[in-house]
């Protein structure tokens, strides 16, 4: 089962980390998860693959009641992103799930119907949490070509989907970054490879740089914190993207 | 369903590809039956009153490539729903699997509702399941009806053959031709009975 760490908490408005599963197979990359909660109600972020379901689905039921998830944010259209959404809505048939435009026709492929899906369109939204307002920050080409990241103004927390992810060995499974140097080695391949357009990522550096950040959250690997923000921003911001040997 | 049916899905859904490929080979076959009949017509026009009875075998061989050809995609269609309900059952057996390791985790009394619905479910898949092999089976039976009867104007043609004198060799020709093709479809028929699929429920 994975372990739930509470990374921010005002009162009933809480974000929730979902991490680190000791029983998970491993030809199934590592996820980290997010909850955020107001106001008694709860929005997912990046809920997971079908096949770490059940991980994911005890370890929020020990944090919170899953019946009153009003909904999921996916950041994009990967499997290990949302191809849990059927069993989440099999849970909640009410469940929306907030994307970008460009992938609403591609999810129902994972489950769900026309009422299940929110378009995100390109330039953002915000995402209303029983008055909690969450703007889904556009991230497009990193990597995926319509991506949202999630951005808490009250929290100052960035929930940044693939950006900042890194693939860490199992020595490593500390849950906030703690030696910045050592482990940004760990997100360098990824970055490269995965990530398709330096123009984007230039943007992407110039928006977030503008925005109160506490953590910064990826959907693989450690969190960021204080200082490491925006060290990991000047550091993506240099990085060349979107190149392979080939 | 438990978890020791999923195989059990997996070889069903291996063994309909197999039903299906074998009927994609008797529509194959029913075409070259049409042009072959075709062809037969026109042969006993030229060899006259002589061929009469051989021309009449003849159309009747269009006609049962007809209806074979109508058959084959009525059994399409039916083995379209078995792959269906044989995909959904894979399907819900996967999402049923993760749903009860979630409740043993962290049990909820909305997830031990959701699985007794599921369960339900499966069952309907299964019957499904039962019904639409029964009526592959039927039809099959139908289809290898229709074959015997392809024999008999097979024989039959044989038999005008002989009265075709100066084309009567041409016209033995084509009706073993007639008879060897049918012989064909037969066997695909037989092979089709045959498959493990139609021993399950």
């Amino acid at each position: 089962m994975k372990t739930t760490k509470t990374i921010f908490q005002d009162g009933n408005h809480k974000w929730v980390a979902i991490v680190r599963d000791p029983a998970r197979p491993n030809h199934l990359i590592d996820t980290n998860e997010y909850l955020v909660t107001h106001g008694g109600k709860g929005l997912l972020l990046d809920p997971g693959g079908a096949e770490i379901f059940p991980a994911v689905f005890s370890a929020l039921a020990t944090e919170f009641d899953p019946s009153a998830l009003a909904g999921i944010f996916a950041s994009h259209q990967d499997p290990d992103i949302c191809s849990s959404l059927a069993l989440w809505l099999e849970f909640n048939p009410q469940m929306q799930c907030h994307v970008s435009w460009l992938w609403a026709s591609f999810l129902p492929h994972f489950g769900g119907t026309t009422s299940t899906f929110v378009q995100i369109p390109d330039e953002g939204m915000n995402i209303s949490l029983e008055g909690l307002m969450l703007q889904a920050v556009p991230a497009h080409y990193l990597h995926s070509s319509g991506n949202f990241n999630l951005y808490d103004k009250i929290a100052r927390i960035l929930f940044s989907g693939d950006i900042g992810a890194a693939l860490l060995p199992a020595s490593e499974s500390g849950l906030f970054v703690d030696d910045f140097d050592r482990h940004i080695r760990h997100a360098e391949a990824f970055h490269r490879r995965w990530m398709g357009s330096n123009e984007a990522k230039r943007r992407w550096c110039e928006r977030v740089s503008q925005m109160e950040i506490d953590l910064l959250c990826p959907q693989h690997g450690a969190i960021y914190q204080g200082a490491d923000v925006q060290r990991f921003i000047n550091w993506f911001d240099e990085m060349q993207v979107g190149i392979v040997n080939a | 369903m438990t978890t020791e049916q999923i195989p059990q899905s997996g070889i069903d859904l291996l063994r309909i590809v197999r039903i299906n490929e074998e009927i994609k080979r008797v529509v194959g076959v029913s075409f070259k039956i049409n042009i072959m009949a075709l062809n037969a017509i026109f042969l006993a026009k030229r060899a006259g009153t002589a061929a009469r009875g051989f021309g009449v075998l003849s159309n009747e061989f269009r006609t049962f490539s007809q209806d074979l050809r109508s058959g084959m995609a009525a059994l399409t269609g039916m083995v379209y729903g078995c792959v269906r309900e044989v995909s959904l059952s894979l399907q819900d057996l996967r999402l049923t699997r993760l749903l009860r390791e979630a409740n043993q985790l962290a049990p909820q009394a909305a997830l031990s509702a959701i699985l007794s619905r599921r369960e339900q479910q499966d069952i309907s898949h299964a019957e499904n399941l039962r019904r639409l092999r029964r009526q592959l089976r039927l039809a099959l039976d139908d289809a290898f009806q229709m074959v015997e009867l392809g024999g008999v104007l097979a024989k039959s043609a044989k038999i005008e053959a002989a009265y075709g004198q100066a084309f009567a060799v041409p016209l033995a020709q084509v009706s073993g031709e007639f008879d060897q093709i049918v012989e064909e479809i037969r066997a695909s028929l037989v092979s089709l009975r045959r498959s493990a699929f139609f021993a399950g429920n």
